[in-house]
Parts: structure tokens; sequence; C-alpha cells
């Protein structure tokens, strides 16, 4: 069998829990997993309480920032709030668009969140590559330093970070932030890519090799193409994952260089009287690149959650 | 091997360097604004542990034991209501994601408002269903304020909790459930006897995975109290960070830093050996 025929359109996302076989029209007398055909009634008046509890207490809060979003400044300050704004406007998202400094902001986030997840794809995608199709010495424990280099703190990385960007006068730049963000984001995208690499071939890179392709070759015209999907996926978390950033873009950078996080904080926080709506109104504002980027990546979830793409 | 290079690079000099560097500073008198450093061997340390250590220590165990339990308690019973044939199921699925779509400083701004003294909502309900009868201030009571911060990180940890374990929960194979109903074994009994076992794993990894991000969580407590009132919401995270940013004492934060990292690495090593097994299949 030649190996071109088995390259497949799009290579099948790392899904730490798909099943030996892949899921072609399932063998009926395979077992089904999931949820029972019918339940008693007390397993379902249980279900519905536990929704309505717990559901409770994810949703509620959801409903409160979308309502303080959009009630007046004057009625904010009043006790009991009331629950439904009696006169909903969008002038708290109107004050936002006339507030230059939050553009400033955005226009940083934008760039450093993108600038990061190309560093990290970049530097990923050759680190993941080695790691998913060569053998030699001190592999596994640099993989696993990798992973483990994420969950070492912040904080303390900090520490260091800062002088280290201060003596270069790097403090208060893109790079600075970009360098730091990369802390996080290059042990996730190193081990999502490596997952994808394992999904393609190694038949389909010898024969590559056999045609007299060169390494580099191999890797630039086979196997990135051949990986995109992972490569935008991986992209797309380090772009949230620097988005979401607090503490570095805190530290390390003024408010000229800031993101919105430390911004926002630093606007609104601490204020003898703080806008809530217009801050509602600005949550809203952030968390909205997220949730579309996580739209785009929900067949990926489930493999990225444990590289730690996502954290709870 | 040249397509390392450039990861072990940046790893390096972003990660491994500061860290080693930063933990070394414990052995120093060291300023973060004044130039040069004194070595004075094991003072930082003596001082840390006569000083604030046990109480930073039961502080970050408190919150990391809290913001493990509660999740998975949350996210738990979902995933377990939303695995059952009730209507809208998938939909409040979908829904149960939002908390954890959004940014940490919102999730803090949000609790922030609720949590308010004098207009927050939480107070409104609590006086309404007559829980509290004076409006509190959640977060700026010793008393209140971790359970409040501890509130907060759950809302936006136990959707994690919940995807991954209904992922679980679609490999647990039907078959069992109905063949051990038909032997008269109730739903209590079919759920420990074949849910949980095929659980274990996901369930132990989860509960890992959140307590080590947990134990150095900063975002949603430095917003909310900024480790206050009176030190009352301080962990490690926050502890390094005030010691060095606002304190400039940069030998007395590592040398924190050097004794939180122990008791991390301790949990990292559990971490990296369980992903090893799921690795080498």
């Amino acid at each position: 069998m030649s190996a071109t025929t088995q390259l497949p359109a799009t290579p099948t996302p790392p899904s730490a829990s798909s099943p030996a076989g892949g899921d072609a029209p399932r063998p009926p007398q395979r077992l089904r997993r999931g949820a029972l055909r019918s339940e008693r009634p007390g397993v379902r008046i249980a279900a519905w309480a536990t929704v309505v509890v717990c559901g409770g207490f994810g949703l509620l809060p959801v409903y409160w920032l979308l309502a303080t979003s959009l009630t007046p400044r004057d009625q904010v300050f009043s006790y009991p709030p009331k629950f439904f704004p009696s006169a909903p406007t969008l002038d708290a998202f109107a004050a936002l668009a006339s507030n230059e400094q939050l553009f400033g902001y955005l226009r940083n986030s934008v760039i450093v969140s993108v600038l990061t997840a190309v560093l990290s794809v970049l530097v990923s995608a050759y680190m993941g590559y080695s790691f998913s199709k060569f053998r030699y010495r001190g592999r596994r424990s640099l993989m696993y330093l990798v992973l483990a280099s994420q969950m070492f703190p912040q904080a303390l990385l900090l520490v260091t970070l800062y002088s280290v960007f201060s003596a270069y006068n790097l403090l208060n730049t893109y790079t600075a932030l970009v360098l730091s963000f990369t802390t996080f984001t290059l042990p996730l995208c190193v081990w999502m890519l490596k997952g994808f690499f394992d999904t393609i071939p190694d038949e389909l890179i010898e024969a590559a090799r056999v045609d007299g392709a060169s390494r580099l070759r191999i890797i630039h015209s086979i196997v990135l193409p051949l990986a995109a999907p992972g490569l935008i996926a991986a992209g797309l978390f380090a772009f949230v994952r620097g988005w979401n950033d607090f503490v570095f873009a805190l530290t390390l950078a003024g408010p000229e260089k800031q993101t919105l996080p430390p911004g926002l904080v630093n606007t609104f926080i601490g204020e003898a009287s703080t806008a809530w709506p217009e801050l509602m109104a600005a949550s809203l504002v952030v968390s909205l690149p997220v949730a579309i980027a996580f739209i785009a990546l929900q067949k990926y979830l489930v493999g990225g959650l444990t590289a730690g793409a996502v954290k709870g | 091997m040249l397509l390392l290079l450039p990861g072990v690079a940046l790893l390096a000099g972003v990660v491994l360097y500061p860290l080693i560097a930063a933990l070394v500073t414990a052995f120093f008198e060291q300023s973060l604004v004044l130039p040069g450093r004194t070595f004075v061997g094991l003072q930082n340390i003596v001082e840390v542990l006569q000083g604030d250590f046990l109480r930073l220590l039961r502080q970050t165990l408190v919150f990391t034991l809290g913001t493990t339990i509660l999740p998975f308690v949350v996210g738990f019973a979902l995933a377990l209501a939303l695995n059952t044939k009730i209507r809208g199921a998938k939909v409040l699925r979908g829904l149960m994601l939002i908390p954890w779509l959004v940014p940490g400083v919102v999730v803090s701004f949000l609790w922030m408002w609720i949590f308010n003294a004098n207009y927050g909502v939480m107070n409104a309900l609590l006086q309404t269903l007559g829980l509290v009868d004076d409006p509190q201030a959640w977060l700026a009571q010793p008393g209140t304020a971790m359970g409040a911060v501890i509130l907060a990180k759950t809302w936006q940890s136990f959707p994690w909790m919940m995807v991954m374990l209904l992922a679980g929960l679609q490999t647990v194979p039907v078959e069992l459930h109905e063949a051990a109903e038909m032997d008269g074994a109730g739903t209590v009994r079919r759920f420990f006897a074949i849910t949980m076992p095929h659980l274990k794993g996901i369930v132990g990894l989860v509960l890992l995975l959140e307590f080590i991000w947990n134990f150095q969580h900063f975002d949603i407590i430095y917003v909310l109290t900024g480790g206050g009132p009176a030190g009352a919401t301080q962990t490690f995270a926050t502890a390094v960070y005030e010691t060095a940013f606002q304190g400039y004492d940069l030998g007395k934060a590592g040398a924190l830093g050097l004794l939180w990292m122990v008791l991390l690495m301790a949990l990292v090593v559990v971490y990296v050996r369980f992903s090893e097994k799921g690795e080498e299949r």
C-alpha cells in the first residue's frame, strides 16, 4: 500500500479519550455509551433540582452582568437593586466607545496576543515535531520538563523577569509582554502540536525521505500544511491565554503598553464610586473575543483541556 | 537537534533561568529597586518560617481545597444531571460554559459588584431570603472574605469540571447500567458500582490539576481583595507578589517562593507520573 493513499484531508484532533478504531459507521453490536434511555421519576426530579440550583449559580451572575451593563448610571446606586432595569440603556457602551484610553489598551491587547500566538506556534511547531517524530536521549525528560514548566508560579518568575527586563531596558515594551506570555503558551502549544503530529502517519514522512526531500523540506512542505488545523487551534489557544493574562501585563508594563485586563483594573477599580454599568459593559466586550475563539475551537476543547490549554 | 533549539532557548530564558534565579535570591538580602546584594545564608528562610509561613500555608490550603472541592461538587452534579435525557440538556451544557469563557479579571469585577457592601445583589438576595439581617461587606470582613473569594473562583472553575466529567460519563457503557437495573440494582447502587469505577481516572486527574492551579492562583484574589482585609485572603501567590513588588524585598519573596515551590513540585511530580501513565499506552 502506498503511503500517499493514507493521506488524511485533515488530521484528526488529538483527543485523550478517542477510542481506538476511528468513528466510521458504528457496528450495531458496539456498546452504547452515555445516557440511559429512560430514567425513573426520582432521577428526573433530582436532575431537575440540580439543574435549577447549580444552573442558577452559573447563570444568574451572567444575567446580572448583562442587566447591570444596561442599567442607567444613576439607577445602579440604589438599594435594594432592581432585578430588572426599568429603563434599559446602551449609555454604558456609548461611554466606552468614547474612552480613548480603553482603545489604547485594546490595541495593546490585540498586538501582544497576536504576537504571542505567532511566536508560540512558530517555536512550538519545531519542538512538537521533534518530540513527536524523533527518538533520542533526554527526549522524555525534556517533554515532561516542558509540561511541568507551565506549573511554575508566575509570581515567582516575575521576581526575576522584572529585574532582567529592567536591566535590558525592556520594561514597558511589547517584547517584554510577549516573552513573558510565552512562559505559559509555549508548554501548551508544544503539547498540543505534538498530539497533532502524532496523527500524521510516519509512512508519509518516510516516503518523502525516500524521494530525497530534506528534513526541513519535509517539515515545511508536508507536515506543517497537514497540521494546519492544529497550528490554528494552538495559535487560538495561545491568543486566548495571552488575552486573559493579568499579572504579567500589570507588572511589566505601564499604562501606555498595558493590555485590557490590568488596564480595566486601573481605569475602574479603586475609585470612590465605580462606574459599574461601564465596567460590566467593558467586561462583556473583553469576553467577546474569547467566546468567539472558543466557539471556533469547540472540537479541540477536550484534547486541549488536559494539555493545560484552558485552566479550570 | 536543531529543531529543539528555539524552544529550548526560549524556555531556558523565560522560565528556567528566572525560576532558578528567583529561588537563589532566597539566600540574599536584595532589593527590587537598589543594585547589589549581600549573601545572608538561611536568614530569610528562617524569618519567613518564624513569621507568616504557617498562616499563609493554612490560608492557601483553605483557598485551594475550597476551590477544588466546591467546583467538583457543582460540576459533577451538573454533569450527572445533564447526562440524563432531560429536555434542554444540550443547550444548558453550552450555557454553563459561559462562566469559564470570561477572563479572570471579568470574574473578579462581576463578583466584586455582586458582593458590593452598599448596592450588591448578594445582600439583597440573602435579605429577601431572611438569611442575613443587615447588608454585609463580604469582601471587607476577615470572617467572610475568604468564603467570598472561594465562591467567585468556584463560579469560574465548575464548567471545566463539568466538561471533563461529562466527557468521562460518555464512556460509561449503558448496557452495564441496563443489565444492573434488570438485576434490581437501584440508581445509587449503580452509581457507586458502575459509574464511579469508570470515572476514577478522570476524577483523579481533574482534582489534581485543579488543586495545582489553585495552589498558585493569583488574579481573582488579587483583584477582589488584594490579599486583605488584614491579610485574611493572602495566599503564597499574593504574598510573594506583594513582598517583591510592594515591599521590594526580593530576598524574602525568594524565601517564600522557595518553600512554596517545594510543596508545588511534590504535586507536579505526581501530575507528571499521572501523565506518563496516560502517554505510554
